[in-house]
């Protein structure tokens, strides 16, 4: 017995820059069984209904990462969301195109600025002068350096990631979570001689541009979880530098100003982070804020449970990370 | 109108190593592929890569193996050369960045693969086409070359018996354009959409060796179709040998490890025509499972453990939860053949020269021929590696010395006037369901069990949809990201290769690999140990034959 069919009500975003003056949404409605994809839907519609939709597919197993598309606003591959959760939870399916990349036609995008993005952060290994590769044989590399590299040699470049990340939208140097997950492959690629210069460079271009809303990985189709190896090049990058930026002296200053009180000081965290010119130039701004309000510039009490805080404190301080 | 000296059509890993190799001869060098390399189809490769560098192994025994699986109809001497290539390549693409698995020595991991007499296959868990496809991207990346992405070919243009480049259509341009070339290499894929259950992707759809038809080359062995034993019922997505290299057993519905009656010494690491063969009798002979989609037999993976499955077949764990909603871990997966490979296709030297100066051709889309009538687990990404460095090479040296391209405007006008007339038309068949008759014809009268009757109305059907496909019709009428379009070209390129295809299956009256016929069972090789080459004529394919290189090994009966 085969399974039973449903009824997919379709709504896609319908588009060409240049020729319609705005973008509209086209209903299709075909029969599926619910476990089939939406790229399969698609495909029925292309096949059946109007071959002038247009989409990026290849593979339909989501390994080359052409059909990733926002399904009821979401940024996901379409070859591996099936219909039938989608339409119990939404009631209909919306198809649109990603996000943070300009529409080429229909659920196309124009990904120059994705694939720059990734090449910003020099994507090839950088020879390294003290440890040559051996002639005539390969590298020799442990279980355990390889488990280093966590999930990120799946990135299939999809850009889900990039399409979900608002600091992407926001700021041109952001890389984007899917070249910082490439980044940190090659940051602890034993055979990298590039190490060093790699987190020099990226902590003073775009690192702490990341908002640490995890949504990339959220929408990760690949389990890469780029949010966290984002944070652990601003650990890596603050280790090998110290912090040298706005966004890093902010992250070492909070954890330091939460230390004695476990409550911040504003004023203290302020000028952390933006050094004391800085702090001299936001002055004005600080003074009418403690006029409405003057606890900002008290030291704060310290909470209940203190003791408990500097325990974890002193654990990570030696190092401890349980 | 752009011009390189090497312009490389296929962006997978035949391509992009056949555009490294003419980069650092010095030439300047294009890139064209309908889609961005890192979404080429050798990404989708899971299983892993033969080389013979463990210390039990030796090239010789890797020749042995491949002679052996080829059926004796691969060249001896391409396989010697293929074969010592094996270690070196393994060893650059791990310079260049791969991350393979390891073993605890700090070695290349390596799993047992069907055919070989030794654990062979290095591997990257099970994804190891993108592992290899990452790492040359990023080593190709540093270099200087022209990328054309997203282009579709639609003709290599040949005048005075020598190529002067292509005719392509730039998908986000929306228009047809014309590179002119002194060498061009073909690196295009397989058609394994000619068939309508593939694991190949969408795009795989024969363009280059369509086009290399076309202008003249020699298309070789192309009636040798590899099946492989175990895909995704319903949506034929690959599930990778390396998951039986990995201890995995097929099952048939009463328990029996069915695979002892056909390959009594090695069972499930058999060669694939011969396990595909097995699947198919024991759901054919009542002994397998059969549900909505079909029969199908049972791979079984429980015994294995959590851990192991998870770390070493992360990519197929996934699949099987999402696209079959089966957890490997706790479940068999149910599996049953499906089109996978041609051991057939551009026939070229082993430098990727094809019958047609100045055009090349490496990987799937070639045939040199190494892989014979049937390919062995973990050689077809060596090959594109292999022979595509061979060919960027034969390609570089091809243009130091040629003259100067003609290509003209007339060149242009004369490719497109029929596929522009598509567009134009009142009325006509849309692409798609002559696409769709063609692969239920190819699978039904071309599948892993062939006969005289069979074929000859596969071939009627065929025939037919050519005639059909003369009235096709294109009803989008915008230019850019035509889809409706490439599924024309596409479709087009097919039918002219499914006929091939035919034509070749339906003259060798032997079995032999992949190639099995029910009313010619048994192996000739007084007749048959020899190589089909078809040529385009007004009347169709034109079928002539070569010898196969015999060095060391006199063919024997085939036995796992």
């Amino acid at each position: 017995m085969a399974e039973a069919t449903v009824s997919v009500p379709l709504e896609v975003y319908r588009f060409q820059p240049g020729r319609d003056r705005v973008p509209r949404y086209q209903r299709y409605t075909v029969e599926l069984t619910p476990h089939t994809p939406v790229l399969s839907a698609l495909l029925r519609v292309r096949a059946e209904i109007d071959p002038t939709l247009s989409l990026r597919y290849s593979c339909r197993s989501a390994i080359c990462g052409s059909c990733a598309m926002q399904i009821n606003s979401k940024s996901r591959l379409a070859c591996e969301t099936p219909v039938g959760p989608e339409i119990e939870r939404h009631g209909r399916i919306v198809v649109e195109p990603m996000a943070n990349q300009p529409v080429v036609r229909d659920l196309v995008v124009n990904q120059k600025p994705f694939w720059d993005r990734y090449e910003s952060i020099e994507p090839h290994l950088k020879p390294d002068p003290d440890h040559p590769m051996p002639v005539g044989r390969p590298t020799s590399m442990s279980p355990q350096e390889v488990e280093r590299f966590h999930d990120t040699p799946r990135c299939i470049a999809c850009a889900s990631c990039y399409s979900a990340c608002p600091a992407v939208g926001a700021d041109p140097e952001f890389p984007g979570p899917m070249a910082l997950a490439k980044l940190y492959r090659f940051v602890v690629d034993p055979r990298d001689g590039g190490h060093q210069d790699r987190l020099v460079r990226i902590q003073a271009s775009g690192l702490w541009l990341c908002l640490r809303c995890h949504l990339c990985t959220d929408s990760c189709p690949k389990n890469v979880r780029p949010s966290e190896r984002i944070r652990d090049l601003k650990e890596m990058a603050i280790a090998v530098q110290g912090a040298t930026e706005a966004g890093s002296r902010h992250a070492v200053g909070f954890k330091e100003n939460l230390k004695g009180a476990g409550l911040l000081n504003e004023m203290r965290l302020a000028r952390a982070t933006l050094g004391l010119g800085g702090f001299a130039g936001q002055l004005g701004q600080g003074i009418r804020l403690w006029r409405k309000k003057p606890e900002v510039a008290r030291r704060p009490h310290p909470i209940e449970g203190m003791a408990e805080l500097d325990q974890i404190y002193a654990a990570l301080d030696k190092g401890d990370e349980k | 109108m752009p011009s390189h000296e090497v312009v490389v059509v296929g962006a997978g890993l035949a391509g992009q190593r056949a555009a490294l190799a003419a980069v650092e001869a010095g030439r300047d060098v294009a890139l064209v592929s309908k889609l961005h390399p890192l979404r080429s189809h050798s990404g989708a490769a899971q299983g892993g890569i033969n080389a013979a560098v463990g210390a039990e192994d030796s090239v010789d025994a890797h020749i042995f193996d491949t002679v052996k699986g080829s059926d004796y109809l691969g060249d001896q001497d391409a396989i010697e050369f293929f074969c010592r290539e094996a270690g070196p390549t393994v060893v650059e693409m791990e310079h260049f960045g791969t991350i393979f698995s390891r073993s605890e020595d700090g070695a290349l991991a390596r799993r047992p693969f069907g055919g070989a007499h030794f654990p062979r296959t290095v591997y990257a868990a099970d994804r190891t086409g993108l592992a290899l496809l990452q790492a040359l991207w990023e080593r190709l990346g540093s270099e200087r070359f022209t990328l054309y992405d997203e282009w579709d070919l639609t003709r290599v243009v040949v005048r005075e018996g020598a190529v002067q480049g292509i005719v392509a259509f730039d998908r986000k341009g929306g228009e047809f354009a014309e590179i002119a070339a002194k060498s061009v290499v073909l690196a295009t894929g397989p058609a394994g959409r000619i068939y309508a259950k593939t694991t190949n992707a969408h795009s795989c759809t024969g363009d280059g060796i369509a086009a290399a038809y076309d202008a003249g080359a020699a298309l070789k062995d192309l009636e040798f179709v590899q099946f492989h034993p175990t895909a995704l019922l319903e949506s034929s997505i690959l599930i990778t040998e390396g998951a039986r290299g990995e201890g995995g057993l097929l099952k048939n519905r009463s328990g029996e490890r069915f695979m002892s009656r056909y390959a009594p010494h090695v069972l499930e690491l058999a060669s694939r025509d011969v396990v595909s063969r097995a699947i198919v009798t024991e759901v054919a002979e009542g002994r397998g499972f059969s549900g909505p989609y079909g029969g199908y037999v049972n791979l079984e993976l429980m015994h294995l453990g959590e851990e192991r499955i998870e770390s070493r077949l992360t990519e197929i764990c996934d699949y099987a939860r999402r696209f079959a909603g089966i957890d490997p871990v706790k479940e068999p997966i149910p599996v049953y053949p499906a089109q996978h490979y041609m051991m057939g296709g551009i026939g070229t030297d082993i430098h990727g020269a094809t019958s047609v100066p100045g055009l090349f051709a490496a990987g799937e889309a070639a045939c040199v021929s190494i892989h014979g009538a049937n390919r062995l687990g973990g050689n077809s990404l060596l090959e594109t590696l292999v022979f595509g460095k061979q060919a960027g090479l034969a390609a570089a040296a091809h243009a130091e010395r040629a003259s100067a391209p003609s290509l003209r405007a007339s060149d242009l006008e004369e490719a497109t006037a029929p596929l522009r007339a598509w567009s134009s038309r009142k009325d006509g068949e849309d692409p798609s369901l002559l696409r769709a008759e063609m692969q239920q014809a190819m699978a039904v009268h071309a599948g892993i069990y062939r006969n005289e009757a069979d074929m000859l109305e596969g071939l009627r059907k065929v025939r037919a949809l050519k005639q059909r496909f003369e009235n096709v019709r294109v009803v989008d009428q915008s230019g850019v990201y035509n889809l409706n379009l490439t599924d024309a070209l596409e479709t087009g390129h097919m039918l002219e290769l499914a006929e091939v295809i035919l034509v070749g299956a339906y003259a060798r009256t032997e079995s032999r690999g992949a190639h099995a016929r029910t009313d010619y069972p048994k192996r000739d090789d007084a007749r048959w140990m020899r190589h089909t080459i078809a040529e385009r004529s007004p009347d169709g394919p034109k079928l002539s034959y070569t010898p196969v290189a015999v060095t060391s090994y006199q063919p024997t009966e085939r036995v796992y």
